[in-house]
């Protein structure tokens, strides 16, 4: 058995985690000071990265009831990390805050997946007429959910 | 065994129709992608029965016979959701595109997506392969790459067949006095199956001393083949390493 919603949010919060991942491989690459050049091509990709995180969070945050716990952190994420070279620019406090705040997006993003995964091996479980008689009777699908 | 599809969507997250319909299938994974350069890198590691690029007619079309430039066997199909003039559908003829209308009902899309992944389901099939007493050469593909074992063989003047099974399937080439004679895999024949092999990474390989097509399929000489395959794979590995490059440095 499969939930159309359960599905639709695994999908987005799978999207959503790899950009958050994208996004810090190209802020450890900037802080890494053993790798000084930084291409147009990198900044690029980092600007893009960036770009769907912007327009996607807030939507995919809602999706999965977290917009108050992560929307704040998320916007501070993605204000101060504006480029590679502007991480590189950082301050030692301002690099701790930035890499405390991905750290508390991405293991509560993390978290949830492993919750969702949980519910969709249950879910496959169920027989579809306890699924469907629980929807119509506005039960919670599953115990946990 | 679930069948694998690679979806390339610009943007999964508002433009998701045909994902939808994809989350409710059952035994399927798929694994969606935003641009055409990761979904190379994804295919480069990984198989895949099918991958489907969604977006704007033509310019779906085109990524879709870029891709097909690289990967001769895979099933490759466009999800287009806008108008498709004669030149596209022409081209996707003749590079064996599948294209599905992304622009009627959820119900008609669904139809055609689901006739189209049931095409994709295989029996499973045991591999029979065992040391055979026959087989004079036998290796991994992670140890020593097609292009290596074949031209060893050809410098050495072999006549014989090689067989290659991968998780993509199994493929043949026939040897006749150190030139390629035949190349088959799958539906493929020919060059275009020699270059298939070409691209695997994983899998193996044996070889069995004089046994000879009747066949010819490949009328080239190694060398030209041994280059121009060389120089395509070269190709697709830069396509690829557009995006592994700028994370890696």
């Amino acid at each position: 058995m499969k939930d159309k919603a359960l599905e639709t949010k695994l999908r987005v919060l799978t999207l959503q985690l790899d950009s958050w991942k994208k996004l810090h491989d190209f802020i450890t690459y900037g802080l890494d000071k053993a790798k000084p050049i930084v291409s147009a091509e990198q900044e690029r990709q980092f600007t893009e990265i960036r770009a769907y995180l912007l327009q996607e969070t807030e939507f995919v945050f809602k999706e999965l009831d977290l917009l108050g716990e992560l929307s704040g952190k998320a916007m501070n994420v993605l204000q101060r990390a504006s480029s590679i070279r502007g991480v590189r620019d950082l301050t030692n406090d301002e690099v701790r805050r930035l890499e405390m705040e991905w750290n508390g997006v991405f293991t509560k993003l993390g978290v949830l997946q492993g919750q969702l995964k949980t519910q969709r091996k249950e879910l496959a479980k169920m027989h579809p007429l306890k699924y469907y008689l629980n929807r119509a009777l506005r039960r919670p699908i599953l115990a946990t959910s | 065994m679930e069948t694998r599809l690679l979806i390339v969507n610009s943007d999964p997250v508002f433009q998701d129709r045909a994902l939808a319909l994809f989350d409710m299938m059952e035994s399927i994974e798929v694994r969606v992608v935003r641009a055409l350069s990761d979904a190379i890198s994804v295919l480069l590691g990984e198989n895949f029965d099918a991958l489907f690029v969604e977006g704007d007619g033509p310019l779906a079309l085109e990524q879709a016979a870029n891709v097909r430039q690289h990967f001769p066997s895979l099933e490759i199909v466009c999800l287009v959701s806008g108008p498709c003039d004669s030149d596209s559908t022409q081209l996707a003829t003749q590079q064996n595109i599948n294209v599905i209308l992304a622009n009627g009902s959820d119900r008609r899309l669904d139809r055609d997506i689901r006739s189209f992944v049931q095409t994709l389901e295989r029996p499973l099939g045991a591999a029979a392969e065992g040391i055979d007493p026959c087989h004079s050469l036998i290796g991994n593909l992670n140890q020593f790459s097609a292009a290596e074992i074949l031209q060893m063989s050809c410098l050495g003047q072999r006549s014989g067949r090689f067989t290659f099974k991968s998780g993509r399937g199994n493929s043949e080439i026939y040897l006749q006095q150190g030139s390629v004679r035949h190349a088959v895999f799958d539906s493929l024949e020919g060059e275009a199956a020699v270059a298939e092999v070409f691209r695997w990474r994983q899998g193996r390989f044996y070889f069995e001393e004089g046994i000879i097509s009747q066949v010819q399929t490949v009328n080239r000489p190694w060398a030209h083949l041994l280059i121009d395959n060389l120089q395509k794979l070269d190709e697709t590995l830069e396509l690829a390493s557009v995006n592994a490059s700028s994370y890696e440095g």
